[in-house]
């Protein structure tokens, strides 16, 4: 059996497998064709149109982006809210989750269930918590009424004032996310290599040097990973604000997802509301661009 | 390799273009055939279409009619789709708070169409010609009509030791009540922040909406401003009424008193017969809203049934709208106590179904409700306004601004 006799019948043979194969993956192409590639090509087009759900489109080139920019008068709160969203709530989340992470890793009693305990938040449905907390925060709720049966002080009505309307927003967010990073940064700290750490030992470290030194370096890969997504998440937040607060009072915790979804859904002005999703696609797509180029600086992949 | 992998998303592309453009189809009847597309919410909404139905495959027996049923959030949904792809049903539901947005897809009805309907005007409630109309306009005939009421928590009032209001009160009345339920971390009213719960009382002490009958936008008219400081002026200055907690709380005067929170509050009458019943055990009890200066100004609401422009035959449409609306339709939706129907006729047998205790009082709320009402004015971006008030009202009701500031500033940019 000479090579050179098969080789153009495997090229048939390769080429009729690849054929058949995309047999196979067509199903999946047409769905990803249908479910996503047209709905995104069309929003870039929509974007471009005064798009309203019924009526004569009418393209207006980049006018919806001047709009939003110099007319609309929600825009620009919301972004700021975005903004404040995500500054306040990603740092918080890792941060916490971090120090969770580090007290549930050594062996304590009873951590798998506190684990599972902070855990719980993360898998309820966000409408479940959002109902608890806003039994928790109103006027009638549970701390007022604590407040003022023990220390006879009026706490402020925190979902309807401007300024603690966004704080109660993150630290509701804050409350639910926590568990999904502490468990990423627990699996990370279960994997730490026992020579290093024991090397490091033997060397005298421990307490925060060890932390600091030894042990944040080794998950740097997963605090990226974490921050990442924390970030990219806290600025499509949307169920928090929309449930908690409605976006108000005023338009005080509007993010722009929310200002998205009033543009579109209730406003009908599709064309509007396609032109901000790109612009939040936009500032999601630079951001993660520059963490990715800023990790280079701090996160360490060898072991 | 890189040409069939190219090939085959084209492919799979246009497979998808071909999809979607599919789905908008079907649905199509031939022409002797009248589709009626209606919301239902559940087994017992389409049996009681179902049964208007039959009354009217009766009464045309020369006609094929079809109904189209979807839940009352996805018939709007649904509607705007069949109206872009001209595949509207020629009779469609239609509800008095929604018309304005979909103005263009009905049909302007004329007297003539009237007559060919069977449906003389004033066979139905004084009114019932202003609920689907809009600027003047009428799209559609009300099978069904509403108004708003104050509904209150006869025990709450009891405890108080005050005298339940009675049907005609005034302003003063309605204040006194209030302030003298209000004690024993009880309030004695709750504000609403649905356009039509918070609105109703404004509305009525001013005399006049907040839009013009050719829509345009009044929100700053100074009797309204007036009207809507003092309502907001319960919960700030009179104290009368809790701050809402949350903008999110879009139905929190209705909540708080179905919750016994507080003594009073103003919802539709379509909620009459649930408060009637409720099942927290409080006894309910209605009135109508307060009348001041300005008499005692209310909306009429309800919904009905329009012709779609794009119908293929008007006359037959219109012949089965008619039957829909006649007086063994509306007899049915009314002695089964559905809701309280838009025939002046029908309208006894919707008390007959009420439990006999709650009866004389509801008889006697809904008549003299009815009496002084017109149709709502709305401006065509009425949705963006009542979108842009809310969040704002929980700043008002918390005191962190004025009623009168966020009536200016939505006049400023929904008036132009």
């Amino acid at each position: 059996m000479s090579t050179t006799t098969y080789t153009p019948r495997r090229g048939t043979l390769a080429r009729t497998e690849s054929r058949q194969a995309l047999g196979f993956v067509s199903p999946a192409l047409a769905g990803l064709a249908l479910f996503t590639i047209v709905p995104v090509v069309l929003s870039i087009v929509m974007g471009f149109f005064n798009w309203p759900t019924f009526g004569d489109k009418e393209f207006v080139g980049f006018d919806n982006y001047v709009r939003l920019f110099t007319q609309s008068p929600d825009f620009w709160p919301a972004l700021r809210n975005t903004f404040v969203f995500a500054l306040l709530y990603v740092p918080i989340s890792v941060i916490l989750s971090l120090l969770l992470a580090l007290s549930l890793s050594s062996r304590i009693r009873g951590r798998g269930a506190l684990r599972v305990l902070f855990f719980i938040p993360v898998v309820t449905p966000m409408v479940a918590n959002v109902l608890v907390w806003k039994m928790l925060l109103q006027p009638q709720g549970l701390f007022n009424g604590l407040a003022q049966s023990w220390f006879g002080v009026q706490l402020p009505n925190f979902l309807a004032d401007p300024q603690w309307a966004m704080i109660m927003v993150v630290v509701m967010s804050v409350w639910q996310g926590l568990g999904y990073n502490m468990l990423i940064f627990s699996a990370a700290l279960e994997q730490l290599p026992e020579s290093v750490v024991e090397a490091a030992r033997i060397d005298g470290a421990k307490g925060f040097r060890m932390i600091w030194s030894v042990m944040l370096p080794m998950i740097s890969p997963s605090i990226f990973f974490a921050s990442i997504m924390t970030m990219i998440t806290s600025l499509q937040v949307f169920a928090q604000p929309q449930l908690l607060t409605g976006g108000g009072p005023g338009n005080a915790t509007q993010p722009l997802v929310q200002f998205i979804y009033n543009q579109g859904f209730k406003f009908q002005e599709l064309g509007l509301a396609a032109a901000a999703a790109w612009i939040l696609f936009a500032i999601i797509i630079v951001l993660t661009a520059l963490q990715f180029r800023a990790q280079k600086k701090w996160v360490h992949y060898e072991h | 390799m890189k040409k069939i992998h190219v090939g085959a998303v084209a492919a799979a592309a246009a497979a998808a273009l071909v999809m979607t453009g599919c789905s908008t189809g079907g649905g199509d009847a031939s022409s002797d055939t009248v589709v009626i597309d209606m919301w239902a919410g559940s087994q017992s909404d389409t049996d009681a279409l179902n049964a208007q139905l039959e009354i009217a495959r009766k009464q045309n027996p020369d006609l094929k009619i079809e109904l189209r049923t979807a839940p009352w959030g996805d018939f709007f949904t649904k509607l705007t789709t069949n109206m872009a792809s001209g595949n509207m049903a020629c009779v469609t539901g239609m509800n008095s708070g929604m018309l304005s947005s979909y103005t263009d897809g009905f049909l302007e009805l004329s007297d003539a169409d009237l007559k060919t309907a069977g449906i003389d005007l004033a066979d139905f409630s004084a009114g019932a010609d202003e609920i689907l109309s809009n600027k003047g306009t009428m799209y559609g005939v009300p099978f069904d009509i509403a108004t708003m009421l104050v509904y209150y928590n006869a025990d709450l009032l009891d405890a108080a030791g005050v005298a339940h209001p009675e049907a005609g009160w005034s302003f003063d009345d309605f204040e006194a009540t209030a302030k003298a339920a209000t004690k024993d971390g009880k309030y004695g009213f709750a504000v609403g922040m649905g356009d039509f719960q918070w609105q109703a009382l404004p509305i009525a002490k001013a005399g006049q909406q907040p839009v013009e009958q050719d829509g345009t936008l009044a929100l700053t008219d100074p009797a309204f401003v007036d009207a809507a400081s003092w309502y907001s002026g319960l919960v700030t200055d009179e104290k009368v009424a809790a701050p809402v907690a949350s903008a999110s709380d879009t139905g929190w005067g209705e909540n708080q008193y179905a919750g016994q929170n507080a003594a009073m509050a103003v919802d539709g009458t379509w909620n009459a017969v649930s408060y009637l019943n409720n099942d927290a055990g409080f006894t309910a009890g209605m009135t109508t809203l307060p009348s001041g200066e300005n008499g005692s100004l209310g909306l009429i609401l309800g919904s009905g049934f329009g012709i779609a422009k794009s119908c293929k035959n008007p006359d037959a449409a219109l012949k089965v709208l008619g039957s829909m609306l006649s007086p063994e339709a509306q007899d049915y939706i009314a002695s089964s106590g559905r809701s309280y129907p838009a025939r002046t006729a029908s309208q006894p047998l919707y008390f007959e179904s009420i439990d006999e205790q709650f009866r004389p009082q509801v008889e006697e709320v809904f008549t003299k409700a009815f009496e002084q009402v017109q149709g709502q004015y709305v401006s065509d971006n009425w949705s963006k306004v009542g979108t842009y008030i809310q969040p704002q009202l929980v700043s008002v009701y918390n005191g962190q601004e004025t009623m009168e500031n966020v009536l200016e500033s939505a006049q400023q940019q929904f008036g132009k």
